[in-house]
């Protein structure tokens, strides 16, 4: 191994300007979406009034539109490599399902109900309680690939658990996030839920593997990497800050009224992120996992799905509610947080093991 | 070595047309950015001279410029009759944008 595979890339090298600077992009659209809401409130009344079957249509697009190229990249034949890093995939699987969606639960409900009831109000403190759940519910799918990167993590085993957390989601957010609604009795109903599934999860996915398998057999692997998804790959971040703009267009009044409340929501979604990244993280540690499968592994499970937690936030709740604000903060703080993990991997990679010499880059 | 071919990824490729193709993916983040990831394929490039060809006991392996000599392992697995190509070894790179 050369001595520059050693070192990680500065947060420079691996990040853009754009991805870099997203909280000031969301902060940017929060006030961009206010200012709509007050001085032209015509447009989102307007877009609000294309509904089909209590589905609004324009957000249904902007949703897909941030969904489906994350799903169109999935190599699910990834998942044959299941067995190849087993306690790996044990420990992120295990954080990312049986344990982060109830240390979210617990960490919000405690904060928001709890620590914090003096300043929020009891009905908006269950909704704001709701997008923390919903938040905790679903593991990032995309942003772990440049977390893997900026740590150098194993990039065969990033697309494993990858693929296979996407199967995984697929069948188990909706049963928790339901329990752990029901648990802090929010009702919804379960059609409700399943719409939104198959709405934001089964038909994007579907429709992504229908592409990439059609594309890639008319046009080539190639053309579908470098020029199809080069072209449709952008799309998600554009789709994401539209939706921002949008959903504080329908906020505005909240954010005026109460803008202490952001950073109350901000802080159990902190904590939860540190907490997850330690327990995968020190789990990894404990089991002699390697640097470059621990990283990425306790990544995915402190970084999040946030586009599906705010699709499924619009969907159950509506655009003005305070669970979709708690989604909208979730996106706020994520980048800042995971390059402070980011860090914190590399500071402690020579307490890890090596790879193996025939896997290390 | 320029990369590494297991016997058992050799022995099946021998049975798919004994060539590979080892590349870069680009995976884009939802927040914006990007890596790219090696990846293995049992076929030939599109672009052949765009990779380097290396003829290993009895494979053909076209491999992107920027991964020979990485110490990467082409390796097969897979389960239930299922199997794929995977590089064992690389981390992801930046994205060329």
């Amino acid at each position: 191994m050369s001595d520059t595979a050693t070192e990680s890339p500065s947060v420079a090298e691996g990040m853009g300007r754009f991805e870099r600077f997203l909280s000031v992009w969301v902060a940017l659209a929060i006030v961009a979406g206010v200012l709509l809401g007050q001085f032209a409130p015509a447009v989102p009344e307007t877009l609000s009034r294309f509904e089909y079957a209590q589905v609004s249509i324009p957000v249904a697009i902007l949703i897909w539109a941030m969904i489906f190229p994350m799903m169109a990249q999935i190599d699910f034949s990834a998942v044959l490599g299941v067995r190849r890093q087993p306690r790996g995939l044990i420990i992120t699987t295990s954080v990312n399902w049986l344990i982060k969606p109830f240390t979210m639960f617990a960490i919000a409900w405690f904060f928001l109900m709890v620590v914090f009831a003096p300043l929020i109000p009891k009905p908006l403190a269950s909704q704001y309680l709701a997008g923390a759940i919903l938040l905790g519910a679903a593991p990032c799918t995309a942003m772990v690939f440049v977390w893997s990167y900026l740590t150098r993590g194993d990039a065969a085993y990033t697309l494993v658990q990858v693929a296979l957390n996407d199967l995984i989601m697929l069948f188990a957010f909706a049963p928790i996030v339901v329990f752990l609604l029901g648990v802090s009795n929010i009702q919804v109903p379960w059609d409700t839920v399943a719409l939104s599934v198959v709405l934001y999860i089964v038909i994007p996915l579907a429709a992504g593997y229908l592409t990439r398998r059609t594309l890639i057999a008319h046009r080539g692997i190639g053309w579908y990497d470098n020029v199809f998804m080069k072209k449709v790959g952008p799309i998600t971040p554009i789709g994401l800050i539209i939706t921002l703009v949008l959903l504080f267009a329908f906020q505005g009044d909240v954010i005026i009224a109460t803008p202490l409340h952001i950073v109350l929501i901000a802080i159990p979604l902190i904590l939860q992120t540190f907490l997850i990244f330690f327990i995968a993280y020190g789990w990894a540690k404990a089991w002699k996992v390697p640097h470059n499968v621990a990283a990425p592994g306790a990544m995915i499970g402190a970084s999040n799905f946030f586009e599906l937690a705010v699709a499924a936030a619009i969907a159950l709740f509506g655009l003005q509610s305070g669970a979709a604000l708690a989604t909208v903060v979730g996106v706020l703080v994520e980048v800042p947080l995971m390059l402070a993990l980011v860090r914190i991997a590399n500071k402690t990679r020579h307490h890890f093991p090596e790879a193996p010499a025939e896997a290390r880059g | 070595m320029a990369i590494e071919v297991s016997d058992r990824a050799r022995a099946w490729l021998k049975t798919k047309g004994g060539v590979a193709t080892v590349r870069l993916s680009p995976r884009h983040g939802c927040c914006g950015g990007g890596a790219d990831i090696a990846v293995a394929e049992a076929r030939a490039p599109e672009a052949p001279e765009r990779y380097t060809r290396l003829d290993l006991d009895g494979v053909t392996v076209h491999i992107d410029p920027t991964l020979v000599d990485q110490g990467l392992r082409l390796d097969v697995e897979g389960f239930l009759g299922l199997r794929h190509l995977f590089v064992e070894g690389a981390s992801p790179t930046r994205s060329k944008e």
